[in-house]
């Protein structure tokens, strides 16, 4: 059988596979957490408008120290996008509230609680702006001089992604591999690197296989909860291994070795820095009120008492400060964990095969615009 | 430099690498550093770059990437010798002139504080007076088109049927109309019902709809109790607390949103920033109807202090402390507080006679919730 499939070809010798190339991390990670605690308490002066350079410079740092088969990837991409993309996505976000409050009351008129549905609606913008947010990361990602970039309709995808979730929720989640299998193959045959297109190689039947014993448990996860840290872990670990394996451009291909226990430190590292800052800030809250109440010298039930609202006023603000300190605190380590950590122990596992396909690759693709970004912002939806 | 002679070898060592930004082709170049740097491909065309066009690009650590203003957009050349790069770099006037430098930062530290602060200026002062001055613009229809969803959503939770019974309704209509004309309200302007659940509250909607729960009948020992709490409801009507509430909350909620960068309003700061500012809003509202309530009671001769009873019964004495700036309505004890110093002896006729007051109390009939 494979002497006649290969008869036709000729008789040139096959030449031998070249071994996989490695992908290398090498970013520092206390400069990444310098950045991101400098980035945090920047945030927390302009009241959060330095997220859209923050998550640049995250992005500049994970990209850049990326490099594959010897060459480092780039991220073009810059703040003031982002915040120009916000802007744009309110201009058109507020007119649709306003339009969303209207039809919503003349249901209500209709049938109490009619306009229920309508959350759908926002439910198909959110996943719109996952797909418009995913092109202009993908645009502003440059290896080797050439960028990455992706064609296929946002609301064609929105519209997969909306009859997708309505048979995951028919199912009570057993849908979701051939869901997740269904729209990254939207999304990758539409992602190009210069002129190769991208494809999508795993099914989800694979995906059921690796994770269905994950569906079974997951009730006893709700029932003894430290074990639902576990679970997770498990389901990302071969979430993220099912969807490397299949990523193909052109004639490259990835795979994957990440072990199914690869993110019980990462998870359990997260919830013990959450576990201690919390117990610091109950601890400086118990503080805030002994020193409130020695300062003012009334007995504590008479200063939690009625009459005492202008007495509660300097504890409000100490618990505020407090409340912004530990937010500030889990974003770093949230960050540190599970974005920089994350990022360096999946790449430790991918290896990227005939990457000799890539050498001489034809740039093209326009840039698209931070609009979709600005949605996922505006909408508080979150996209990979 | 001694080093001259070592450093030739190390570079071939440690190539310099050439993207053309038109196909990902990797070359390997070898640079002059002239009147522009001059970057020659062995077979290919030489390239120059003038000095004052190049830019740095982001590259890891021990690279130096470069890139160009005036060649295509994502051309890079990487220089990975470092006395090379301390050559390049030198002579590279403008390399880092494209990058958030610290004043970069200092600006948008500057025009973020800027925008926060307009924000909570609309937020403190814009918003509520553009809710004072709509409200009352709001047309008619309308206020009764958002009236009539509320209403559907009310019936939903507390009852389909407005309770009917004949004699109970005739004394409950009597006392509404009695204060409707003390609040000097239109005739067409007010609904009122009750209906069947042991909730004890009352509440108005938009459009003029007033609905009493039963559980408050049952808990009330004489008419003045019920007609203090109507009152106080129709307050609520002639200043258009419900438009005023609307826009006050749509308009804040999408700020605060919009200050915090999540428009829908979610999150756990926006939610706790917007119930601080709006229930100190609606405690000012729920005020003006109790100085309203009180207005009425004492027109019609009548003292306020028992619907105040009556709510004391009903919540209990309320806490204080951290609470109290997140209450929608002021404290019980203090509402009843100034009832009981605006109390004064009846100077007019009862509201229901004893009978009206039996049938009222039995207006969704005896035994059947």
């Amino acid at each position: 059988m494979n002497d006649m499939q290969w008869a036709p070809i000729g008789s040139e010798p096959l030449p031998p596979p070249l071994p996989p190339t490695r992908v290398d991390f090498t970013g520092d990670r206390s400069a990444f957490r310098k950045m991101v605690t400098k980035g945090a308490m920047l945030e927390l002066v302009t009241f959060g408008f330095y997220r859209f350079w923050l998550v640049t410079d995250i992005r500049r740092h994970l990209w850049t120290d990326t490099s594959i088969d010897g060459d480092a990837a780039e991220y073009t991409g810059r703040g003031k996008e982002l915040l120009i993309g916000f802007l744009f996505a309110l201009a058109i976000l507020v007119p649709i509230y306003l339009a969303y409050f209207l039809v919503g009351i003349e249901f209500e008129r209709w049938q109490g609680f009619a306009s229920t549905p309508l959350f759908i609606s926002f439910y198909a913008f959110g996943q719109f702006a996952i797909f418009r947010a995913r092109r202009y990361r993908l645009t502003r990602t440059v290896w080797r001089g050439v960028r990455f970039w992706m064609d296929g309709s946002g609301w064609a995808y929105s519209f997969r992604a909306m009859l997708w979730g309505l048979l995951v929720f028919l199912t009570l989640g057993l849908a979701l591999p051939w869901r997740e299998a269904s729209l990254e193959r939207y999304k990758m045959r539409h992602t190009h690197y210069g002129d190769l297109r991208g494809d999508f190689a795993a099914d989800g039947w694979t995906f059921f296989k690796r994770g269905w014993w994950l569906w079974l448990l997951s009730p006893i996860a709700i029932v003894i909860f430290p074990l639902a840290p576990f679970f997770y872990a498990e389901f990302k670990a071969r979430e993220w291994r099912w969807w490397l394996d299949g990523i193909r451009i052109g004639g490259v291909s990835l795979s994957s070795k990440l072990p199914h226990d690869a993110f019980y430190g990462l998870y359990w590292k997260v919830i013990g820095w959450w576990t201690l800052l919390s117990a610091i800030f109950g601890a400086y809250l118990g503080g805030a009120t002994m020193l409130v109440v020695t300062l003012s010298g009334v007995p504590a039930e008479q200063a939690f008492g009625p009459d005492n609202a202008a007495k509660s006023i300097p504890m409000l603000v100490m618990m505020v400060i407090g409340y912004f300190a530990l937010a500030l605190a889990l974003n770093i380590v949230m960050r540190v964990y599970l974005q920089r950590d994350l990022w360096a122990k999946v790449l430790e596992t991918v290896e990227v095969h005939n990457i000799g396909a890539a050498a001489d690759v034809r740039g093209s693709g326009e840039l698209a615009s931070a609009l979709g970004e600005g949605f996922a912002d505006g909408l508080d939806v979150a996209g990979f | 430099m001694s080093e001259v002679s070592t450093e030739i070898p190390a570079q071939s060592a440690r190539p310099t690498i050439f993207f053309d930004g038109v196909s990902s082709r990797r070359r390997q170049v070898t640079l002059a550093l002239g009147q522009a740097l001059e970057i020659a491909e062995e077979g290919g065309a030489p390239v120059s770059w003038a000095y004052a066009d190049i830019r740095r690009a982001d590259s890891p650590a021990g690279i130096l990437r470069l890139a160009c203003t005036s060649a295509p957009s994502l051309a890079r050349l990487e220089i990975r010798d470092a006395a090379l790069a301390a050559d390049v770099t030198v002579r590279c006037m403008h390399l880092d002139e494209h990058q958030t430098s610290r004043r970069g930062v200092v600006k948008i530290v500057g025009w973020s504080v800027a925008a926060a602060g307009s924000i909570v200026c609309v937020v403190l002062f814009g918003v509520p007076l553009a809710a004072d001055r709509l409200a009352p613009l709001v047309p008619k229809p309308i206020e009764r088109r958002i009236g009539d969803a509320s209403e559907v959503q009310v019936k939903t939770i507390f009852g389909r049927n407005v309770c009917e019974d004949p004699s109970g309704k005739a004394a409950f209509v009597k006392l509404v109309n009695r204060l409707r004309d003390a609040a000097g309200l239109d005739d067409d302007s007010v609904t009122a019902g009750v209906l069947p659940t042991s909730v004890p509250n009352a509440f108005a909607l938009p459009g003029g709809k007033v609905y009493v729960l039963r559980g408050l009948l049952d808990k009330a020992e004489n008419p003045d109790e019920i007609a203090g709490i109507l009152a106080h409801e129709l307050g609520h009507l002639k200043h258009y607390d419900n438009m005023r509430g609307l826009i006050y909350n749509g308009g804040t909620s999408f700020l605060i949103g919009l200050l915090f960068g999540d428009v829908t309003g979610s999150s756990a700061v926006i939610f706790a920033s917007r119930s601080v500012v709006e229930a100190s809003y609606s405690r000012e509202a729920e005020a003006a109807a109790d100085t309203f309530a009180i207005e009425i009671m004492h027109k019609l001769g009548r003292s306020p202090k028992p619907a105040a009873e009556l709510m004391f019964r009903i919540t209990g004495k309320e806490g204080g402390g951290l609470t109290s700036i997140l209450a929608s309505h002021p404290l019980t004890e203090d509402r009843l507080a100034r009832m009981t110093r605006e109390d004064r002896p009846p100077s007019g006729p009862p509201l229901l006679t004893d009978k009206e007051w039996q049938a009222l109390k039995g207006i969704c009939g005896s035994g059947k919730i």
